[in-house]
């Protein structure tokens, strides 16, 4: 199926891929942006600037409690932040992939020993699990952060692909592929994983966003990567910890607040996008 | 034959529960036990770091693994663990408030939680259910699109963000509401008007930010298998038949769609408790997300994993529950025993 065909399915699909490649080119020239908002200066070396200035043209958010632009760090959370989402999202979606397909594919016991293995995972509140090693371990770097965030997400991407690999698995051409001797792997890559790739980006986002929704989680109670790394929550939580809401510094505390809703907003609309282009029967449900 | 059916649904039932149980917490148990590093070693830094000098902290250090259950091989500390639980109810001593048995601060933090949550997530089931169903009936309608949009996008914020801006409006702008806590400290506890009305006034702006985000989260899922609904045969039939709108809606739609919500909210749980903890934390609400900071915050391990085991239980009898009320809502379920 062609792009322009799958857009013009849904618009939601449109929507929330613009607003998502909004983000990432932001995120991708954070350095150029950094320079034109304050120009050659670090966003996050100290007194910089005053403290608590308010937005003004200089300063579009004003400036924070150590006189750094807020506008700047929010260009480099956003960075950070999608950095850290999209590394744990891939990992998960990989797992979840092998996963799905193995107990799709294989059926049976493999099948229900799997299947009762993820529902175990998904039962586990895994925040506080995540919360718990982020104390032991202080000072996760990004790749160990991404994978400990991968390790709780990759469940429903395996319960997408399982369902998706069994209901391809009865299909006519696949017992065709069989019948005429192919190996399990060629039918796996010829066969099944070219009609698998909308379930992929389904798996790939709402992963990502579990992922970024633990690592905001994270940062809200200080176990966050620390060092020199903000993040999108980091600020959200510096913020409040500065009593910001008492202070009544809204332009603290909620741009990195709607940024995230962005990020979260338009996963989704992808997602349901996703879903809606591929799967036409369904197409009104989601109201696009 | 009827009533073996059921009763080996029941059985089924609960047998599966009790090997989840083990299960999740067994896989919790070894997270949390592969953790590098050494949970006393690091409670004795941490203390040591805020100025406070332990003296013999090697030997002190054995005394805790011991008292904590921590020393010996893995599978021992597992056996010992899970022997200590089972037979006794006992979690170990806590670090927060030493030494308090862990379980003690857990029974004092559970009711305010299932309290929060369950009133929570009830009010949000029922209106969103309900709105839902009307939004899928009315489709075609401006005002239903609307709101399918406005669920879009509210769905997607995470009770944490509502509560922030709920916080802001109505608790440091309009000062109409308490910021933080569970109750007035000045109004002496007991089953009183006068309390119970300080737990409400409390409770309402972190019970207002769960049920905004799960409303509008039933909302798109009741309104897209209403829609679905009412494109299947039977449904052309009904009206064929010359059923009326109000009918057809209770007897053949929203009967239909209530099984699939019903699954949905016993999976919703697990969420719905990873959101609350950080609501409860962002207005320091007693329950077990203050526990849970705070027990993180001295790195208490006895305290953590209960909570956690506690979580665990809390979810799997909610959905325990749901699957035994099932076969109420949909007799199909009772008869093939199984779901």
């Amino acid at each position: 199926m062609g792009m322009r065909v799958l857009f013009a399915r849904s618009k939601l699909l449109v929507i929330g891929l613009a607003i998502l490649l909004f983000l990432v080119l932001v995120a991708l020239f954070q350095p150029l942006i950094n320079k034109l908002l304050i120009g050659d200066i670090d966003p996050i070396t100290m007194g910089s600037f005053d403290s608590y200035l308010d937005p003004s043209p200089q300063h579009w958010l004003g400036t924070d409690r150590w006189g750094r632009d807020w506008m700047a760090q929010l260009v480099l959370g956003l960075r950070y932040s999608l950095v850290i989402g999209a590394l744990a999202g891939s990992v998960a979606t990989l797992i979840g992939v092998i996963f799905g397909f193995i107990a799709g594919y294989k059926g049976g016991m493999v099948d229900s020993t799997l299947r009762t293995f993820t529902d175990m995972i998904l039962v586990i509140p895994s925040w506080p699990i995540l919360v718990t090693l982020a104390a032991y371990i202080r000072g996760l770097s990004i790749p160990t952060m991404a994978l400990l965030l991968a390790l709780f997400s990759w469940p429903w991407g395996m319960r997408a692909i399982r369902s998706q690999v069994l209901s391809l698995r009865s299909q006519p051409y696949v017992d065709l592929a069989k019948v005429s001797n192919l190996r399990d792997l060629e039918i796996i890559f010829t066969e099944l994983v070219p009609n698998l790739l909308p379930y992929l980006g389904v798996s790939l986002a709402s992963a990502t966003v579990g992922a970024i929704l633990a690592e905001t989680g994270l940062e809200l109670i200080g176990l966050g990567p620390g060092g020199d790394i903000i993040t999108l929550g980091l600020m959200i939580n510096f913020s409040l910890g500065w009593g910001a809401l008492a202070l009544g510094k809204v332009e603290l505390v909620f741009p990195p607040v709607l940024c995230l809703i962005l990020i979260f907003v338009s996963l989704n609309m992808i997602n349901m996008g996703l879903e809606e282009a591929f799967n036409p029967r369904l197409k009104r449900v989601t109201g696009g | 034959m009827k009533k073996r059916a059921i009763l080996a649904y029941i059985l089924k039932r609960i047998l599966l529960y009790i090997f989840t149980i083990w299960g999740a917490f067994t896989i919790a148990f070894l997270f949390f036990h592969m953790v590098p590093g050494d949970p006393i070693a690091a409670y004795v830094r941490s203390m040591q770091q805020r100025g406070r000098t332990i003296s013999g902290g090697e030997n002190l250090g054995q005394e805790y693994r011991k008292m904590m259950g921590l020393d010996g091989p893995l599978y021992v500390q597992y056996l010992h663990y899970l022997e200590n639980v089972v037979l006794r109810f006992n979690l170990g001593p806590s670090f927060i408030g030493f030494p308090t048995p862990a379980e003690k601060h857990i029974f004092l933090a559970l009711p305010w939680t299932i309290g929060l949550l369950g009133i929570a997530t009830l009010i949000a089931w029922i209106l969103g259910f309900a709105l839902g169903g009307l939004v899928g009936w009315k489709r075609d309608s401006p005002t239903s699109s609307l709101l399918t949009n406005l669920s879009l996008v509210i769905s997607q914020i995470p009770p944490y963000f509502i509560a922030l801006a709920l916080l802001f409006i109505f608790a440091y702008t309009l000062l109409w509401l308490p910021r933080r806590g569970a109750f007035d400290a000045a109004i002496p506890k007991g089953f009183t008007w006068a309390f119970i009305k300080s737990v409400i006034r409390y409770g309402t702006l972190p019970a207002l930010s769960l049920v905004i985000f799960a409303l509008f989260g039933w909302v798109i899922s009741t309104r897209s298998i209403v829609v679905s609904i009412l494109g299947e045969d039977y449904l052309v039939y009904a009206k064929a038949k010359g059923l009326t709108g109000g009918k057809i809606l209770r007897a053949y739609v929203l009967r239909n769609a209530m099984l699939p919500q019903v699954t949905g909210l016993a999976l919703s749980l697990g969420f719905v408790l990873n959101g609350a903890l950080l609501v409860e934390i962002l207005f320091n609400y007693p329950g077990l997300g203050s526990l849970f900071r705070d027990a993180i915050g001295m790195l208490d391990y006895n305290t953590v994993q209960g909570i956690m085991l506690m979580s665990i239980v809390a979810v799997l009898t909610a959905t325990l529950l749901i699957d035994l009320l099932l076969p109420l809502v949909d007799p199909r379920v009772a008869r093939e025993g199984k779901t």
